[in-house]
């Protein structure tokens, strides 16, 4: 039984967050995005001209995502560079971007992205999409809406939004369920959706609905962040 | 991506209706043989229609991982190459996906307790390998890749260090986590995409089923509604019987 949290949280409550934009003042768009100890910096450059030239596409631009995690940001260290998770997690990272994107505004255009991990502690993949969506926002490329993206998911018997690392590697009962979950909020389309662990339909069903309360929220704060930079700018 | 019978296949799945004429829910033709490799402890040869794939399991022994000294180890990788089919986009991550998936699935349902593969602890323990490689890609990689490692699972016989005793692995029956993909094309559901279909895909929804759902993975660039990730588990739910019957066909209890 799972009956209060680790941290003393609500188990529909996320961890303090913190949301703000422009901090790679070379980048086209950047942002940096931490929910608790997880914290995703991203950086995008572009639209640009395709290189390599035989991934371009006539009719709409090319993605290039990558996420890294950091060799600091996990308690033993990462090995520098990219391992199969990696690239997993920048493919479905990739996949949810090219929905949010409007990629037919930019045809024989390239658009890259990079994604740090400075410090991991869990939900590192909606962390990097919430950052690298904002980014792109950022860079003023064209979106149908910006993506919200928070791990909710199960431990023991309670639904819960926003897990630990703690949580992730909770092993009583019916152990902890990770569902990695990403929404383009205003039109309620899911765009990211993993999931590991054992979890019956119902139960499913609700950590959905938990989750997209969670991206909500992420979502507010993700305006709030962008509206801050753009009256910065036009005041100085 | 191909453009060859592109446009047609959405304008049919528009209407609710493929190109190979079968039901919006209905698999294709499951044909298991076992023990196809003479140099592995089990394996399997799987077609799902035209796609082939053979899963191979090797149980070597092995130094465990320093944060697991008590527990085995499984591994799983998926081959994908150019032999396989002249889609070319992205084969690399494709493959890479897919073999994550599947090993996820096995993972996280806990199929194989890793804690019995110990033989002296924190020293030696038993690594399970299981390699799996794609001859012919005919579409829906993630379900014919989880079958072909199951069924090699649970067919595999090891011996230890050379001993003549032959073991099973173990595995727990009531917790197979079977792999259910459905695709999305212009607003219309389908399950167990073909190469054509995987190729003009919006979406893609792949669910490890047990009792539970042990694991989900959306692929593609468009998107699902709740409701539509609630749907294709309903079905899965309906569906899994039936691949759960052929995958045990002939596995002797």
């Amino acid at each position: 039984m799972y009956t209060e949290r680790f941290d003393k949280r609500n188990f529909n409550e996320l961890r303090p967050m913190e949301a703000e934009t422009g901090i790679v003042p070379n980048a086209k768009g950047s942002a940096r995005f931490r929910i608790g100890n997880t914290e995703a910096v991203a950086a995008v450059y572009g639209p640009e001209e395709v290189k390599p030239r035989h991934i371009e596409k006539a009719d709409r631009a090319v993605i290039l995502c990558k996420y890294d995690m950091l060799p600091f940001s996990v308690p033993d260290r990462a090995k520098p560079g990219m391992d199969r998770r990696d690239i997993e997690i920048s493919q479905v990272i990739t996949n949810a971007l090219n929905r949010a994107i409007i990629l037919e505004e930019m045809p024989r255009a390239m658009i890259n992205i990079r994604v740090y991990i400075t410090q991991a502690d869990a939900g590192t993949r909606c962390a990097s999409l919430t950052a690298a969506s904002m980014a792109c926002a950022d860079a003023g490329l064209p979106m149908r809406d910006l993506v919200a993206a928070v791990a909710a998911g199960k431990i023991g018997d309670s639904v819960c939004l926003d897990l630990t690392k703690e949580e992730e590697d909770f092993h009583e009962g019916e152990g902890a369920t990770d569902v990695p979950i990403a929404f383009l909020p205003s039109k309620n389309e899911i765009v990211l959706l993993q999931l590991d662990g054992r979890v019956s339909k119902e139960d499913l069903k609700k950590i959905v609905e938990i989750g997209k309360e969670g991206a909500m929220k992420i979502y507010e704060l993700e305006k709030k962040a962008l509206k801050r930079r753009f009256s910065n700018e036009s005041k100085s | 991506m191909t453009l060859e019978n592109y446009n047609y296949i959405r304008e049919l799945a528009g209407k609710k209706q493929r190109l190979d004429q079968r039901k919006e829910f209905e698999g294709r033709k499951i044909v298991i043989k076992d023990n196809v490799i003479n140099h592995s402890d089990g394996s399997a040869y799987v077609e799902l229609g035209k796609t082939k794939v053979i899963a191979g399991v090797k149980v070597l022994n092995g130094v465990p991982f320093p944060d697991r000294p008590a527990d085995g180890a499984l591994i799983v990788n998926f081959e994908l190459s150019e032999l396989t089919s002249r889609y070319h986009e992205d084969r690399i991550n494709y493959s890479i996906e897919v073999g994550r998936v599947t090993d996820r699935g096995i993972r996280e349902s806990n199929l194989i307790d890793l804690t019995k593969l110990v033989i002296e602890e924190g020293k030696t323990v038993s690594f399970v390998y299981v390699d799996i490689v794609c001859l012919n890609n005919e579409g829906n990689l993630f379900d014919a890749a989880n079958i072909a490692a199951l069924r090699a699972l649970l067919n595999a016989k090891y011996s230890i260090g050379g001993k003549e005793e032959k073991l099973s692995l173990p595995i727990d029956r009531t917790k197979l986590a079977i792999s259910h993909t459905f695709t999305k094309i212009n607003g219309t559901l389908f399950f167990d995409p073909s190469a054509e279909e995987d190729n003009v895909a919006d979406a893609r929804l792949s669910i490890g089923l047990s009792d539970k759902v042990n694991s989900l993975q959306k692929g593609g660039n468009g998107f699902f509604s709740p409701e539509e990730v609630d749907m294709c588990i309903g079905k899965a739910i309906e569906l899994r019987e039936e691949r759960f019957k052929i995958l045990m066909n002939d596995i002797d209890s």
